[in-house]
């Protein structure tokens, strides 16, 4: 079977109209779960109720299926008299599960570094937000890098699953496209090869992260 | 709280079905592990052959397997493949060889990274000894490799599991599958979805439970990895 290069070349502006909408709901959803995850990691790491809290946050996000979430959160929601659009929903969740897993980041990089730093800071007079931002933090940039890269790519991707809740993102057109034209060769390869280059640059992104992240703390 | 699930026996039929979705996701989860680490195998076995072609299809495969969703392998598997090679293959099939195939391009990874640990010394006394290649892989690197990646092997499945899900997709009557069509009977997606989520999650708890066990008896077992 041959490929039939016009209509990938029609495929191709409606694919990335989707990435668009792909490219929005990571841009927002991935900084706010990283705002929740870093809220997570300290409250793990606090002596009070607030660590069960975030500990069940993080073993849910971990042991329940994204498809599943997707489902419980756009089809139970309005049951629950709560209206949220697709995009909402998809923002959320996004958020929701990147939250679990920076969680799981931080906190490894939290326990990577040294108790006495902390000690010392505190003996130099600084307080705990202080020690926080001054000494803690610029020593675990280069530790959570990577894994924080692969969270994105694997956020980025995992966007494709909003397509169940018809999110007019880029699984959703390419649906859309191969339900139209049944070319499925040549549209759901062009989608695989837009999201291939895009986890590509994202991947490049990081690397390039590590090596400057990596060139400023050997002076620290 | 009890009534709020059961809502008067509509739930029941639900329930019914709970226990055969969750029995195929298991099983079509179980099967594609079980393809995925033969191919990882074979993908190693290429990844770090003499011969250069060979070894940058492996990073290919690798690269293109990581950088697409997984929903996306769902579709090629069932639609893309056939279309392509003129045949006709059954949701189920499409479905286990997508989860495989997704599945082989972490295994290969994890396995070169155990592999990593072994020193070459241990290659070398297996030659000294008079194996050939094969012997060599096959009684000394091989157990070691395997036993050394049995806790990221099983983090990696836990992962498989949770990405079956997506072989509703593509209609396998598997447990996300059930949960969804129960949805559309019922209209009571509040306790249809929770109750999935509860049985993923139980699964899933026990098998990472069973990973870390096995990750401090490995560790245990192997003190200092030479």
């Amino acid at each position: 079977m041959a490929i039939d290069f016009s209509i990938v070349r029609e495929a191709i502006p409606p694919l990335l109209e989707g990435l668009r909408v792909t490219a929005l709901v990571s841009a927002i959803g991935i900084p706010l779960g990283v705002v929740a995850g870093i809220v997570a990691a300290y409250a793990a790491q606090s002596r009070t109720w607030l660590r069960p809290v975030a500990l069940s946050y993080v073993e849910l996000v971990r042991n329940i299926p994204y498809l599943i979430l997707v489902y419980l959160s756009f089809f139970g929601l309005p049951k629950l008299g709560v209206g949220a659009s697709a995009m909402t929903v998809a923002i959320g969740c996004t958020a929701f599960y990147t939250g679990g897993y920076f969680c799981e980041i931080l906190r490894a990089a939290l326990r990577s570094v040294p108790r006495g730093q902390t000690y010392a800071a505190f003996s130099l007079g600084m307080t705990f937000w202080q020690a926080q931002r001054h000494v803690i933090a610029p020593q675990m940039f280069g530790f959570i890098t990577p894994p924080t890269t692969s969270l994105v790519i694997m956020m980025f991707k995992d966007s494709a699953i909003f397509s169940v809740m018809s999110l007019p993102e880029m699984t959703y057109q390419s649906n859309l496209l191969t339900a139209n034209t049944f070319a499925y060769t040549e549209v759901l390869g062009t989608t695989a090869l837009i999201y291939w280059i895009c986890s590509v640059l994202l991947a490049g992104v990081g690397r390039r992260l590590e090596t400057v992240i990596g060139r400023r703390t050997r002076h620290v | 709280m009890f009534d709020w699930i059961a809502k008067g026996g509509v739930i029941t039929p639900f329930l019914d079905g709970v226990v055969a979705g969750t029995a195929l996701t298991l099983a079509a989860s179980a099967c594609a592990f079980v393809i995925g680490v033969a191919l990882g195998i074979v993908l190693l076995l290429a990844r770090i052959s003499p011969i250069a072609p060979l070894r940058s299809l492996v990073v290919l495969w690798v690269s293109l397997i990581r950088g697409t969703p997984a929903l996306i392998h769902m579709l090629i598997a069932y639609y893309m493949v056939p279309a392509l090679l003129n045949i006709s293959v059954s949701p189920i099939t499409a479905g286990i060889a997508a989860l495989a195939c997704n599945t082989s391009a972490y295994i290969v990874e994890i396995l070169r990274g155990a592999l990593g640990t072994i020193s070459w010394g241990q290659r070398a006394a297996g030659y000294a000894m008079g194996m050939r290649t094969a012997q060599v892989w096959r009684h000394v690197l091989l157990p070691q490799m395997i036993y050394r990646s049995i806790p990221p092997l099983t983090s990696e499945f836990t992962i498989l599991l949770k990405a079956s899900s997506l072989m509703s997709i593509i209609a396998v009557p598997e447990l996300a599958t059930v949960a969804r069509n129960a949805t559309l009977q019922t209209d009571l997606p509040l306790q249809v979805f929770t109750i999935t989520a509860a049985v993923y999650f139980v699964i899933l708890f026990l098998i990472s439970a069973a990973s870390r066990l096995c990750e401090r008896r490995v560790s245990r077992m192997l003190p200092h990895g030479h």
